[in-house]
Formats: structure tokens, C-alpha cells, sequence
């Protein structure tokens, strides 16, 4: 806030200037801006080329609402989208338009051109307008300045014109606000307040609005009140959203049930209470599955020799071999190199639970320079030398804010402006992709330890929060196919990432405006980018869509359900989220349909090993550049499938329907089949008969 | 024969290029073919090469397991095979500098390449695409444009084809003056026509103009062809090449149109590069991806650097542009590069491919071949190295226009009858000389060899195993509601074709492909219709009366005669899979058509886990046979014809 008022203090007049004729009616969007800082210099140079590329091309596409805002109208999404798939389906680049994610018809509008725009806002349920600004500009980046007004709920910005038809409509959900920057601009002797509203989903919508007129300073003040609630004591919007859903997402993980599901407990594991309280480790689940013979004092004892009592505990275990594979954190080594006996006869237990191995394995995600730094502040690694049959690797993965900065480089290479000639060269110096390959090697080098050396892993980083959690739940989403169907897989979340406390609040920064904070680090991004690759490369084993994954990354951030919230389990029960918000995966769990991958086949058992080869991966661009009107949704070769499932369904069921008549009317079953043995029956079907 | 001095060599390994694996076997040299045949495996993986798709063959320096010996391949083949002894190795290597560039045309397989064919299918396989009807088709001859006889006898250009369309207004002097302007005198002809608007596209080569030259004839031709269209007073002269060349060749007394000497002209620069550069792209991009150990930073930036997405997307511009002054406009275009061969070739035949949809069927797109490439004279025996020649004149143009075609499925997977396969197995053949239809540089020259004599067309074979060249997702109903294409050009829409350039690179591919899953599920709603009408007939029989199979609702079905369901799909997904099914009478689930796991029983089964095994990756999974992927369709291919 201090930023904003040295800049507004000392606004830098310049003369005005306009930019070609096709803006002329709406010149005070165009014209010359200028500020102290550097970026906004960059800022005019990029309103120039917008509203120049404006001019070439007057067939872009308006920019589209968010995916998550359709969260709230759930309703109208379904009805209005339903319909339109098909036709959708068949549309071709720049005819896609945005028509069909408005709740609104487009006809209304334009006869309603008068209209508050406000009538029609899509409130979710809870959901309050808590300030509305007409006559704001909306710089956008790829089809010029367009006017219109600009609403604040205590949930997202909405802006919409109907200059354009169809009308223009742009949403932000205010979770989603990283931070606000803003300055004074002259124009026409008037004096005009821009605001940079930079996102963590990769977009700075950029606003201009009139300072004197109505009460708009308050626009700002209000949007960082409600953008940072926690900073302002106000609560989290997840715990004002009213949706009722027919499924109860909260129910969708029982830790028992999961463990039950991979056979446990079982003779050398025991599911344990010793943390119900959350006494001996306050960042792990109240459930911890650990060997049976291991006593709790002794337990304790290994807690205080690991950082934060992370203790190794059983994340998954082998259905055949039982190898396991068991997550911590750091042990505390220290300079000194200190040791401990219940840690060393710990992991030979460990090791021991699995009959079919005499070697454990500990893969340590970092790299040995900073484990080695690590140890001279207490951290450290295990040493071959100390605990016996153990093999050490480490995996040489950077730490979170390498990640932080790999994704703020990527967000200059993909938004606003492109840089076609550079695009490759562009997305190599963010290193992101380089990163995912690491990781993806990592866990493919775990999951193999796993299956085929048979041998059980440990896997931690130094807190065992971060690297261990991207590393475990992508091995596991390997070995283990229910982590590929839409339940397992929030299963596997709920799991490895929430319970297991990964730090979500500090790592995203919910509802809080220290922007630089260092804690901040996309390391969910990354995993969910790590399965999106896998997607790419076996796209039949996974039960969900790319829908799904985007989906779950736009909650990460809108703080609309309960689910991402908070930094531990402890901490969510202490603030009632089960009983206070609504789960994120009660909203999918009440429409798999949207979120299903036709092409999904149940290979029951399947371990996937992906490439990591670079040659195999790809930036996620249905991610990353999807605010570009460039980038078209994936073509619907889905629907194509749909059709032939359908078609197929509706087939067997005359196949079934036939035969049953067959059957009936004195026909012996014995000629239906011969009737259909020529074909070779290609359908399950054809079995049962 | 006399070249070969070592028909056979034993214990011979081959290296995998991208992994550790080696296998050892048996070297096959034949008049035809390098064959190696892996030992001591049952169901022996086989490899054959056509000593015509060999580029180089080079003798690396000895080690101590013995003589290495490098073949590079036309198709991207790229194999390193280690012979025991020196000498054998000598044998081969001399043998195989003699037979892979053949000197006279005579050499070439396609002149002893016999596959059981009589007379007559012969005959039929090359009037299998008819011309004539092609431009009849498109509206041709009209009130405007008229078939001229002035190229009867290959008098006034001999690289064009005997029918030409000129506009009506065009007479004969007209035409032969314009020629003599035109370098080689190829003068403006109408290659496509686009009746909605009755705009023409034409094609051409560089004016002679140098600094200053004008030909009435040539200022006539093009009026003529402005005036033969009514909804636009101009035509477009796009000239492909980048402005810096034409000026070059303004000094050599070629050049461009100047737009005052011509009136209702638009002139374009449009800026693709020469073969030169192209040729030297694709080898640079070759290079990088053939890296064994290719960091991020290599693999990004030479990906870059090789430029070749780049050229790639600059040629679908051209095509964009073409397609919207066609289509929007309703302007007559006319291109031309500098001999209006190649880069010509390639945007006219990109250019009509986006506007109509009937290109994008297999037959279209076979008739668009032999339209715009073969027809009219692109030069493929120099281009593709046939015989032994300049190697400036070799250049991956048609390989090119290939990779531009693969782009546009990538973005419109629903849009094209043929598929991926089919593209390749086209490659495979423009430099297989196998079939007559590419060999010479030019209608006349073929016509010289008399190849519809003495050999056989690539499309009757193609045709007769078009069950494996098309697309599962093409959806007619998709290019009646939007017959134009408009493809995206972001960077990121253009992406290195994996399945082109590392096809036989098998650790190289994935492991799962859509396309097959898709083909799997089509196959059995065949097989479910098939049963439900069985059971029909059963119950006819039995004198039960049902509803006809007709309610069955497929709203979104439109499927026109000419596309029997039964015939394409219905047919096995190849010969050894019907085999398989035969013999083991299994009931195909969807299961036990993907690759891999038969998902009965509890198994643990693995995808992909080494950099080595399984999947030879799309093509493979989707046309190949499943049991055995040691196996490339694509040899089999091969193998079968020859054997």
C-alpha cells in the first residue's frame, strides 16, 4: 500500500498522445500512461501493440471467463454448456466465443443494453457485491481497451461490457490476486487511476478507471481489503459459501478405508493412534501407519531425531511384494554427525517388513551440496556408513524458490505478449521444464526401486512436506492404478498433500497480501503439471480429464471450497473446515460426467513408467497461455468418442434386448450364438450369453 | 547382381541408436534390398531396406568388436550395424556405394518390382485418378476458363502438363508470349478454382524481368485472369520467396512483377526460404533430436535454432493468406516462387488443401498430389536423389509439405479422412521408386519412360490397403459445417512430428495412443451391429416380427454411401491380427485389443519401463499387430510386396 501511494503522490504527466483510429471513441483507455516504474513504460508499449494487433485482426476472440466462475451458476453451466457440446464441438479457432459461458443470453443483452450489468451478475450461493465501478477500461493485452463496468463481490472481480457483442466478459477470482498495483495516469487533462491486478494463475488484467468520479478510490481500498481478507480480519470466502451439494466431498477420504484398501494394517504394519492429538508430530495426520513392533516411547525418540518429528511412516505399500514406500523428513544429523540408535533400528524395521529385499533404499530429493549445507544447520542425510543395508540417492531437485522463480520467468515468457520467433529458447531459460523432468525421473526411479527391485523406499527432503509429497504421491500414481480414477486421485491428494501437511496457506498465500513472501512456491502446479505430462503419455490411464486437473489448480487459489485451506490437519480441525466449508470435491463428485476421460480403460494393476525424456515432455499451454484468445480448447475428438460409446451402449443394449426376445419366443439360445460367432463377438457382453 | 561380392554375413550386431541394446544376426544383401535378419529368436525381428532409400552409407573406423558401418536412410532410418570382419564389411560397403545410386532410370525397382498384379489391374491402378475429372469437378471448363490445347506436344513449356486452363480471354499468342517471360516458361495457369467465388488460384514461375524488362503478353495474361473474376477488380501476385532473393534474381534478369506495368495487381513478398535452406534445416534438426544424450537446453534451443518449425509455419501462412484472399475476398490469387516448382507447389497445393474439404478425403488428397506436384512438374527424381545426381538439387520440399499437412491434423484431428500413416507411407514411397508415380522430373519425361507401361501406381496400392490409411476421428459433418479451415499459428501449435522423423526409433514413442483406442471402439460397434442384425435375421426367421434396426438413434451419422462402414472397419486391424483371432478364437474385449496387459487376472503389469521395450508408439499400436512389435508394419509392408 505504500507503493501505491509514492506513486500516486507523484504522477508523471505527459502529453497526451492516441493511438490509431479505431480507438478513437474510446480514447482515454489508450492514451498516455506513464509512471515511476519501469514495467508500466513496458505496459505502454504493449497497449500500443495490442491495440495495433487489435486493428489487423478484428476477428480475435474476446478473452473468456475464467473456468472456475462457472463453479457458482453450476446450474446454468450445466444447462447452457450441455446443449452446446456438440455444436461446440465442431467450431473452428477464431469462431470460438464466449457467448456460450455466459450465464446470460446474448440476445437479452443486446436489446438490454441499458442495464445494470449488475442484474445479471453470477453470484455463487454467500456471495455479496460489495462495490460496483462504472466506466472502467480493461487493457487487454490481446484485443485492445474495451469500457465497461467493473464489479466487486467479496468473491471475485467481475468486469463486463456489451461493447462488444457478444458482450466481454472477464472474471477474477479474488484468491486468485497475488497482488495490486496501481498509479495515476493524465489524460485529456483528466486524471485516471490504473490498477495491475497480477494473478498466481498466470495473468495481470490491467484496469484504468476515472479517479474524481463517484466514490473510486474506494475501489481500490476494497479490493485489497477483500482480495487479502486474513490481512484485513476478514474470513476466508470459503467459510461464507453457501452451496448445497448432493455429494458430500469431506467423505471422499477415510484414511482407514485407504489403508484398509492396500491391506493394512497387516503383521509388520500397524495403523497407530500415537499421534491422534497430534502430540508427537503437529504437521502429520492423527492415523500414522508404522511397524508394529516399534514401541511408542522409542517412536518418540526417532520424532525428536527427525526435523519438524517427521517420523518415517508408511505412505504405500506394495500389494504383493509389501516393499513400501515410507516418507519423513531430514534426519538431524548435524555437524557433529550425531546419531540414533531408535532411528537406525527404525529403518532396519522398516527394511525387515519387507521379506523380499536386505537393502532399503533412501532417496533424498535434494541435491548433496545443499543436504550437505543442511547438515551444518542441524539437518542432514543418513550415512551408508551408519545405517546398515541402506543405499542413499539423491535426486537433485531444487529447492521451492528455485520453482517460485522457474514459474515467474515462465509467466513473462507466456503473458501477455508472445515472442514467436524465441518461443522455444523463451520457455528453455525458465527451466521449468527441466524441473518437471527431474521430478518425473525421481519418482519413476522410486517407483521402479519399488516394483521391480522389490525393495522398500524412504523418501524425504528436508521437511518432508514439499519434494517428498511431489515425489511419493507421483510414484505412487504410478504403481497403484486406483490413483488414476477420479476418487482415487483425490484420494491421493487428501492424502499425501493435505493430511500429510503440505503447507497449502503458506505455499499459495491464501487471503494474505505479503506477496514476497519467500514461503510462497508453486510446488502443487508442478505436481499437478508432472501428471498432466503423464496424461500426455498414456491417455487411457487416467480416469479424469485435463478439465479436472485445471479445475482443481483454480481452487487452489479462489479459497471458494474448504479443501486447499490451512497448512495441516491439525490446523483444519481447529478451524472446523469439514463442518464450515464446502469440499472442492463435493462440486466434482456432483458432476464426474465433466470431469471423465473417455478414453479411460481400467487396467487393473498397471504400473506406468513415463519417459522422462525431454524429447516427451511439453509446456502445459492448455495451462499456462490459456488466457490467450490464441490458444484454442483441445479439440473435441472427446466428443467424437462419446458418441462412439454411446452408440456402443445403445448397441448392446439391442444386442441385449434381442436376445432376450430370442431367448423368450421358444428359440433355442443355443442359435443366437451361433448367430453371432461369426463376428467373434467383440463385446463383454457376448461372454455373459 | 555384379556388384554384390558378400551376399550374406553372419554374427553381425546392430546398436540401437538411443539405448545400450544391441542384437546380433544375419546380413541379407540382395539386388533390392539390405536385409537383417535377427538370430535365434523365434518370431526374428526382421529388418529391410531398400537400397534406393539409403543416403549414405559410411565406414566408421574400426574396433575391437569389429567394423562399424553407418546407413542412413531417406525415410530417417538410421541403422549401425557392426560387422566381425573388416573385409565383410568392405564387401557390403562397396556393394552398397554401387547400388544405391542408380545412374539410368532403367535401374530403378520400380522396373522389376512385380507384385502379382495381371495386366489389367495395372491398367486400372493408373486410371485410378482422372484429371480431367478433377477440373470438372471444380467447375471447369466455365464461361471463363477454358482447357487449352497450346501445351498438346510440350512445345511451349516442357515441365507442365499437356492440359492446361487458361481464362478464356487468353489466346494463343497471348500464352506464348507470356511463356517466353516466364522463367522455364511456365506461365500462369489455373491450378484450383474456387466456385463458391469464382476466384482462381494460379500458378506460375518468376517473370523475366530483371531491372526494367515488361511483356505486353505476360501484362495481358494477368488481366485476363483478373478479368475472368467478377467480385474483385485485382488478383493477388503472391511471390513466395523472401524479398532479399527476388531482388537477387532481378540481376540474373529474372524477378518480380512490377506493380506499375501491371494494373489490378496486388503484389506480396511472402518470405519462405530456398531449398538450400531448407535442406540444411532439416539435417541441422536431424542432428539435435539424434543427440543419444540431449539436454533440455540442446533439444529447446536446437529445436529453435534448426529453424524448421519455423519454415514450416511460414509456408501455412502463405497458405492462410491464399485461403482468405480466396475465400473472404473472393480474390484470384497467383503464386509463383522462382520456378514455380517447389515453394509454389507447396502453398497452392496447402493453400487448396484449407479451402476445400474434398482434398482432405484420401482420394482427394491423392488427386492433390498428383495435381499439384506430380503433374505439374515438381522434380521429384532431382529433389529426392533418385539417381545419382547434383546433391544441390536435393532438397525435403515434399517432405516438407508433408510435416505442414501433419500440423493442420494435429489442429483439426476430425478433418481428415486419411491419417498419420498415410502421410508416411506416401514418404516411404517418394523415395521407395517402387511405383512408377514419382519417378522422372516431369509429365513428359514420364511419359518418355513409359512408366504406366512398365510399372505400377503407388495409389492402387494405397487404395487397397486404405483400411490402414484412415483416420478413425474423421467426422464428415465437421467439414460441412466449416469447409474452410483456419489454423492457429502460435508457436506452440507447430511441434517437431516424432512419428515422421523417429520412426523406426522405437523407444522413442509412447505408449498409449488415443487413435487406437479409438479404431478399437469403432471395431467393435461393427462387430455389435453385426450381431444385432444376426440376431434380427434369427428372429425373422423364427417369424418374430422387431423394430428395424433404423431407430437405432445416430443423429450426428450422416455417413454417405461411398463410405461403407463394413468394408473399412470392419476389416482386422491387420492381417496378423486376424490370424491371431482365428487361431485362438478369443473373444476380443477392449482389453485384449490395446497393447500390453490383457487385464484377466490380477497381474501386475508394466508400460513403458524401459527406454527399450514395447511400443513401437502409435503407428505401431494403432495398425500393427499387437503381439509382436518387434515386427514395423512398415517393413511388412515392404516385405509383402516383394515377397
Amino acid at each position: 500500500m505504500e507503493k501505491q501511494a509514492s506513486v500516486s503522490d507523484s504522477p508523471v504527466l505527459r502529453k497526451p498522445r492516441t493511438f490509431g483510429g479505431n480507438l478513437g471513441s474510446r480514447q482515454e483507455s489508450g492514451d498516455s500512461l506513464d509512471s515511476p516504474t519501469g514495467s508500466h513504460v513496458e505496459w505502454c508499449k504493449q497497449l500500443i501493440a495490442a491495440t495495433i494487433s487489435s486493428q489487423i485482426s478484428a476477428t480475435v476472440p474476446p478473452e473468456v471467463a475464467p473456468r472456475d466462475s462457472k463453479t457458482g451458476w453450476k446450474t446454468e453451466y450445466r444447462v447452457s454448456r450441455r446443449p452446446n457440446l456438440r455444436d461446440s464441438g465442431e467450431e473452428h479457432g477464431c469462431q470460438w466465443d464466449s457467448a456460450s459461458q455466459l450465464p446470460l443470453p446474448a440476445g437479452a443483452l443486446k436489446e438490454a443494453q441499458k442495464l445494470v450489468a449488475m442484474d445479471e451478475l453470477p453470484l455463487v450461493p454467500g456471495e455479496s457485491v460489495k462495490f460496483t465501478a462504472k466506466d472502467v477500461t480493461y487493457i487487454c493485452p490481446f484485443t485492445g481497451a474495451v469500457t465497461g463496468t467493473l464489479t466487486l463481490t467479496d468473491y471475485k472481480l467481475y468486469f463486463i461490457s456489451l461493447e462488444r457483442e457478444p458482450p466481454f466478459v472477464l472474471d477474477v477470482n479474488l484468491g486468485a490476486i497475488s497482488r495490486l498495483e496501481s498509479f495515476g495516469v493524465q489524460n485529456h487533462g483528466e486524471n485516471m487511476r490504473g490498477l495491475e491486478i497480477v494473478c498466481k494463475d498466470m495473468r495481470s488484467p490491467r484496469f484504468l478507471y476515472k479517479q474524481e468520479e463517484q466514490n473510486n478510490e474506494e475501489l481500490e481500498t476494497l479490493i485489497t481489503q477483500y482480495a487479502f481478507p486474513l490481512s484485513n480480519d476478514l474470513p476466508l470466502f470459503a467459510f461464507q459459501y453457501k452451496e448445497a451439494y448432493p455429494v458430500d466431498g469431506w467423505k471422499v477420504y477415510d484414511p482407514a478405508a485407504e489403508y484398509k484398501r492396500q491391506g493394512l494394517p497387516n503383521e509388520s504394519w500397524t495403523i497407530s493412534k500415537i499421534n491422534s492429538n497430534y502430540e508427537v508430530c503437529d504437521t502429520y495426520p492423527a492415523l500414522l501407519v508404522i511397524p508394529t513392533s516399534f514401541k511408542d516411547d522409542d517412536l518418540k525418540r526417532v520424532a525428536s531425531f527427525r526435523a519438524k518429528h517427521r517420523i518415517p511412516v508408511l505412505s504405500w505399500i506394495h500389494p504383493e511384494t509389501q516393499a513400501t514406500i515410507v516418507r519423513c523428513s531430514q534426519p538431524l544429523v548435524g555437524p557433529s554427525d550425531r546419531r540414533c540408535k531408535d532411528d537406525e533400528r527404525y529403518l532396519q524395521t522398516i527394511m525387515d517388513a519387507n521379506a523380499q529385499s536386505h537393502k532399503l533404499t533412501i532417496f533424498d530429493a535434494r541435491q548433496l551440496s545443499v543436504a550437505d549445507s543442511n547438515k551444518s544447520k542441524d539437518g542432514g542425510y543418513e550415512s551408508e556408513n551408519i545405517y546398515p543395508n541402506v543405499e542413499l540417492n539423491f535426486l537433485d531437485i531444487p529447492n521451492i524458490h528455485v520453482m517460485r522463480e522457474s514459474l515467474r520467468k515462465l509467466k513473462d515468457v507466456v503473458y501477455p505478449t508472445i515472442d514467436e520467433l524465441h518461443w522455444h529458447s523463451g520457455i528453455d531459460t525458465t527451466h521449468w521444464l527441466e524441473y518437471i523432468r527431474l521430478l518425473l525421473a525421481g519418482a519413476v526411479r522410486i517407483a521402479d526401486k519399488v516394483e521391480s527391485s522389490k525393495s522398500s523406499v524412504v523418501v524425504h527432503c528436508s521437511d518432508g512436506w514439499d519434494r517428498t509429497a511431489q515425489l511419493t504421491s507421483l510414484a505412487m500414481l504410478m504403481l497403484d492404478s486406483h490413483y488414476r480414477t477420479l476418487r482415487g486421485f483425490q484420494t491421493l491428494l487428501e492424502k499425501e498433500w493435505i493430511s500429510f501437511g503440505h503447507k497449502f496457506t503458506s505455499r499459495v498465500g491464501h487471503g494474505d497480501k505479503n506477496h514476497a513472501n519467500s514461503e510462497r512456491s508453486p510446488l502443487f502446479v508442478q505436481f499437478v503439471d508432472c501428471v498432466w505430462q503423464m496424461m500426455r503419455q498414456f491417455p487411457s490411464a487416467f480416469e479424469f480429464n485435463e478439465l479436472f486437473l485445471i479445475t482443481i489448480l483454480d481452487h487452489l487459489y479462489s479459497c471458494l471450497f474448504g479443501t486447499f485451506l490451512y497448512n495441516s490437519e491439525q490446523e483444519r480441525m481447529e478451524k472446523e473446515v469439514q463442518s464450515k466449508t464446502v469440499s472442492l470435491w463435493s462440486y466434482v463428485n456432483s458432476q464426474l460426467e465433466e470431469f471423465t476421460n473417455p478414453f479411460y480403460v481400467d487396467y487393473e494393476n498397471q504400473v506406468l513408467y513415463p519417459l522422462a525424456s525431454l524429447r516427451h515432455l511439453e509446456l502445459w499451454v492448455g495451462y499456462y497461455v490459456r488466457w490467450n484468445p490464441h490458444m484454442r480448447p483441445q479439440m473435441p475428438v472427446h466428443q467424437n468418442l462419446k458418441e462412439l460409446q454411446f452408440l456402443r451402449a445403445e448397441l448392446q443394449k439391442k444386442v441385449e434386448e434381442l436376445q432376450r426376445e430370442a431367448s423368450s419366443s421358444r428359440s433355442i439360445s443355443s442359435s443366437s450364438e451361433h448367430a453371432s460367432s461369426p463376428s467373434h463377438g467383440g463385446t463383454p457382453l457376448h461372454t455373459a450369453v | 547382381m555384379e556388384h554384390i561380392r558378400t551376399p550374406k554375413v553372419e554374427q553381425v550386431k546392430l546398436l540401437d541408436r538411443f539405448s545400450n541394446k544391441t542384437t546380433t544376426g544375419t546380413l541379407h544383401l540382395t539386388a533390392t534390398h539390405l536385409i537383417f535378419v535377427e538370430s535365434n529368436v523365434s518370431g526374428a525381428h526382421e529388418i529391410w531396406i531398400l537400397h534406393h532409400h539409403i543416403a549414405s552409407v559410411e565406414k566408421l573406423s574400426l574396433t575391437t568388436t569389429g567394423c562399424p558401418l553407418l546407413i542412413q536412410c531417406r525415410n530417417f532410418r538410421v541403422v549401425h550395424f557392426v560387422v566381425p570382419r573388416e573385409r565383410d564389411c568392405h564387401d557390403i560397403y562397396s556393394s552398397l556405394l554401387h547400388l544405391l545410386r542408380p545412374e539410368s532410370y532403367d535401374e530403378l525397382y520400380a522396373f522389376s518390382y512385380n507384385p502379382k498384379q495381371n495386366e489389367q489391374q495395372r491398367e486400372e491402378g493408373w486410371q485410378l485418378l482422372d484429371l480431367t475429372a478433377e477440373f470438372e469437378r471444380m467447375g471447369l471448363p466455365c464461361d471463363q476458363w477454358q482447357l487449352t490445347d497450346v501445351n498438346r506436344d510440350y512445345k511451349v513449356c516442357e515441365t507442365y502438363p499437356r492440359d492446361l486452363y487458361v481464362p478464356i480471354t487468353a489466346s494463343k499468342p497471348i500464352i506464348v508470349g507470356s511463356s517466353k517471360f516466364r522463367s522455364k516458361g511456365r506461365f500462369p495457369v489455373l491450378t484450383y478454382f474456387y466456385q463458391e467465388k469464382k476466384a482462381a488460384v494460379c500458378r506460375c514461375s518468376q517473370p523475366l524481368s530483371g531491372f526494367s524488362a515488361r511483356c505486353l503478353e505476360d501484362e495481358h495474361m494477368l488481366q485476363a485472369i483478373s478479368r475472368a473474376n467478377h467480385n474483385s477488380r485485382f488478383v493477388y501476385v503472391m511471390d513466395t520467396r523472401p524479398k532479399l532473393n527476388a531482388l537477387a534474381n532481378r540481376a540474373a534478369g529474372k524477378g518480380y512483377e512490377n506493380e506499375d506495368n501491371y494494373s489490378n495487381i496486388r503484389f506480396q513478398f511472402v518470405g519462405i526460404e530456398n531449398i538450400h535452406v531448407m535442406r540444411a534445416s532439416l539435417q541441422k534438426l536431424l542432428e539435435v533430436v539424434g543427440t543419444r544424450a540431449l539436454s533440455v537446453t540442446d533439444y529447446l534451443a536446437g529445436l529453435e535454432s534448426s529453424g524448421w518449425l519455423r519454415h514450416v509455419k511460414a509456408i501455412v501462412d502463405a497458405a492462410i493468406f491464399l485461403t482468405k484472399a480466396v475465400t473472404v475476398e473472393g480474390a484470384s490469387v497467383l503464386v509463383h516462387c522462382s520456378d514455380g516448382w517447389d515453394r509454389t507447389a507447396q502453398v497452392c497445393s496447402l493453400g487448396a488443401l484449407l479451402m476445400d474439404p474434398y482434398y482432405r478425403t484420401l482420394k482427394g488428397f491423392m488427386v492433390l498430389i498428383e495435381k499439384d506436384w506430380i503433374s505439374f512438374g515438381h522434380k521429384f527424381a532431382d529433389r529426392c536423389d533418385q539417381l545419382d545426381g547434383d546433391p544441390r538439387e536435393v532438397s525435403p520440399v515434399f517432405t516438407q509439405f508433408l510435416d505442414c499437412v501433419w500440423q493442420l491434423m494435429e489442429q483439426f484431428p476430425q478433418d481428415f479422412e486419411f491419417s498419420e500413416w498415410f502421410l508416411i507411407q506416401l514418404h516411404e514411397h517418394v523415395h521407395s521408386c517402387q511405383f512408377g508415380n514419382f519417378l522422372g522430373n516431369s509429365q513428359r519425361q514420364r511419359e518418355e519412360l513409359q512408366l504406366k507401361e512398365r510399372t505400377y501406381s503407388l495409389w492402387a496400392h494405397l487404395f487397397s490397403e486404405r483400411h490402414h490409411c484412415l483416420n478413425p476421428l474423421y467426422s464428415l459433418s465437421s467439414a460441412e459445417k466449416h469447409p474452410v479451415l483456419e489454423p492457429l499459428t502460435q508457436p506452440w501449435n507447430f511441434r517437431f512430428w516424432r512419428n515422421m522423423y523417429h520412426q523406426f526409433d522405437r523407444s522413442m514413442h509412447p505408449r498409449q495412443s488415443v487413435l487406437k483406442h479409438t479404431l478399437a471402439l469403432k471395431e467393435s460397434n461393427v462387430q455389435l451391429e453385426a450381431t444385432v442384425h444376426a440376431l434380427k435375421m434369427k428372429l425373422q426367421k423364427l417369424g418374430v416380427s422387431t423394430s428395424p434396426l433404423e431407430l437405432l438413434s445416430r443423429p450426428w451419422e450422416h455417413g454417405p454411401p461411398s463410405r461403407p462402414r463394413s468394408l473399412i472397419l470392419g476389416a482386422p486391424l491387420s492381417r496378423k491380427e486376424a490370424q491371431q483371432e482365428e487361431e485362438e478364437e478369443e473373444v476380443l474385449g477392449e482389453e485384449a485389443l490395446e497393447d500390453g496387459p490383457d487385464g484377466s487376472g490380477g497381474e501386475r503389469t508394466a508400460e513403458g519401463s524401459s527406454a527399450t521395450e514395447n511400443g513401437y508408439g502409435e503407428l505401431q499400436d494403432s495398425f500393427g499387430s499387437k503381439s509382436e512389435p518387434a515386427v514395423v508394419s512398415l517393413e511388412l509392408g515392404v516385405a509383402r510386396m516383394t515377397c
